[in-house]
């Protein structure tokens, strides 16, 4: 229970639908781990549980060793997530916005501000860091997606496909601030582009259908599959030929 | 950092959005023009100017209490603006994905949605005590007085407000949209609320816990409504359908009143709360 993430017997249900069939996982510390598999394989599920926006029909997930459904709060504390495209007030600025999320993760005055600055211009947002979000593109909310993600330097990464919306600059700077991040962080990462997962994380886990296929290291996968696109396509039910 | 901590910070952000947002300046100057009629209308309507102090049936109704009546429509109309303020607190959380930020943070659904409604009753309350000041500096203006009752029906709108605000978050957290929850509420609030208390009324039923008493109870302080009424020269004491049908509103009583809103008030909240603690976003 000392890794970072730890998924249990992950079950849930949505009405009748099986969105995850007990799924078992454990995220090491500091590793950078790839989320793959086709629509409607869990990925979304298993992330937006761990970030406790739903709670799982059975089985549990813990961040640092803390139950997500028992105490949501303490276990939230620790990450800093992006699922689906992120959405913002849009009456709010992106100064103003990190100001909110920062303070209500304890953050504030002088250190806050900086904080705030180092953040939009890693994901270079200056120019936009005071206008309103109403007039921004899919692309740049995902930028302040990214940056709100990071203000508060959480040990853990929950990310659901953060490339989504980018154009292809923005892509490689996402995954140059991802890869850099990645580093010093433990990164969970959910993605359907293989190529972008292989130019950031070492091991990824292959789910279907709720299930867990395979976790293991890219160059394992490449191994045995010869290639990771291989391996996606022939676990996940393509001819791969 | 303390949940009391988070809930000011809430607080903050979610009256800064009411401060941005044109229904707030829509809702004020619906209200100001409501004052703004009334004080056009019944000089120009009322034979002999503004409402004259008279004796009806041996009582004395003070013109000043009965212009401070029709002046208070104004400030209802601003306590009802609380359903456009409300609609969207919950369910638009939901409907617009902007909870895919927010509940991602180590803070609980409880304090967001508390935090929501004081902001969202600041906002209101601003609005009502503005539309009051401006009644105030009318009846000073015309009648050189300004009766003490009048902070009782501030105090009776502002209530009436509160429930009108719990009554909104019920709806926003039942509603899977923000359209859906403000036109549930007024639909609850003009049309169900207002028919069940007319037919309790006439049948000489007690109708205090109706929401739609609450808006009523705010003219009280003046005086009966029936008196007020009479005040204007209409409705005098069963003589007209009118004034057949206002004789039935004299069992509302402002303790009554205050206990069927203090209802909606406490019912409606947690209500809200414990459905929204249910909702996942999937």
């Amino acid at each position: 229970m000392n890794a970072p993430i730890v998924i249990e017997n992950l079950t849930k249900y949505y009405g009748s639908f099986l969105a995850l069939d007990k799924l078992n996982l454990i995220v090491p510390e500091r590793e950078n781990i790839g989320l793959l598999g086709p629509n409607g394989a869990g990925k979304s599920t298993t992330l937006k549980i761990l970030c406790a926006l739903i709670r799982p029909t059975s089985g549990a997930a813990y961040i640092d060793g803390i139950n997500v459904v028992e105490k949501p709060e303490q276990a939230l504390a620790k990450i800093g997530a992006i699922i689906e495209t992120p959405e913002f007030y849009t009456y709010l600025t992106p100064v103003e916005t990190l100001g909110y999320l920062g303070r209500l993760r304890g953050m504030k005055g002088e250190a806050l501000k900086k904080r705030i600055d180092e953040v939009i211009s890693l994901v270079k947002l200056e120019r936009w860091a005071k206008i309103k979000i109403e007039k921004f593109s899919r692309g740049m909310k995902q930028r302040l997606g990214l940056a709100q993600t990071l203000l508060h330097d959480p040990p853990i990464l929950i990310l659901d496909e953060p490339g989504l919306g980018l154009d292809p600059r923005g892509v490689v700077e996402f995954r140059e601030i991802i890869a850099t991040m990645g580093a010093k962080k433990t990164v969970f990462f959910a993605s359907h582009q293989l190529v972008e997962v292989a130019q950031i994380c070492k091991k990824v886990a292959i789910v279907n259908e709720g299930k867990l296929l395979a976790y293991d290291t890219i160059a394992d996968l490449e191994k045995k599959y010869q290639t990771l696109e291989q391996a996606y396509l022939q676990l996940t039910g393509g001819s791969g030929e | 950092m303390s949940e009391f901590d988070k809930l000011r910070v809430v607080i903050g952000y979610e009256f800064l959005k009411h401060i941005r947002r044109r229904r707030l300046y829509i809702i004020m100057a619906i209200a100001l023009l409501a004052e703004a009629l009334a004080l056009i209308l019944v000089p120009t309507l009322m034979t002999g100017g503004f409402p004259k102090d008279q004796i009806v049936g041996g009582v004395v109704i003070k013109g000043v209490m009965v212009m401070a009546m029709i002046l208070t429509f104004g400030a209802s109309l601003a306590a009802i603006g609380s359903v456009f303020f409300a609609g969207d607190a919950i369910a638009g959380e939901f409907e617009s994905k902007t909870g895919f930020i927010l509940f991602t943070n180590p803070v609980k659904k409880t304090t967001l949605w508390v935090g929501k409604y004081l902001a969202g009753f600041l906002a209101v309350g601003l609005l009502i005590i503005f539309t009051y000041v401006v009644m105030a500096i009318a009846l000073v203006i015309i009648y050189h007085e300004v009766p003490v009752q009048i902070f009782g029906s501030l105090g009776l709108c502002l209530l009436y407000a509160a429930a009108v605000l719990s009554l909104t978050f019920l709806f926003s957290a039942l509603s899977k949209g923000s359209m859906g929850a403000t036109v549930m509420t007024l639909l609850f609030l003009f049309i169900v609320s207002q028919i069940v208390e007319s037919i309790l009324a006439f049948t000489d039923n007690p109708y205090w816990f109706m929401i739609s008493a609450g808006g009523d109870s705010v003219t009280l302080p003046y005086g009966s409504l029936l008196q007020l009424m009479q005040g204007l020269g209409i409705g005098g004491g069963g003589g007209g359908p009118f004034g057949g049908d206002m004789s039935s509103f004299g069992a509302l009583t402002i303790p009554l009143a205050i206990w069927g809103m203090l209802i909606y008030i406490v019912g409606g909240f947690v209500g809200a709360v414990l459905i929204s603690r249910r909702r996942q976003l999937a």
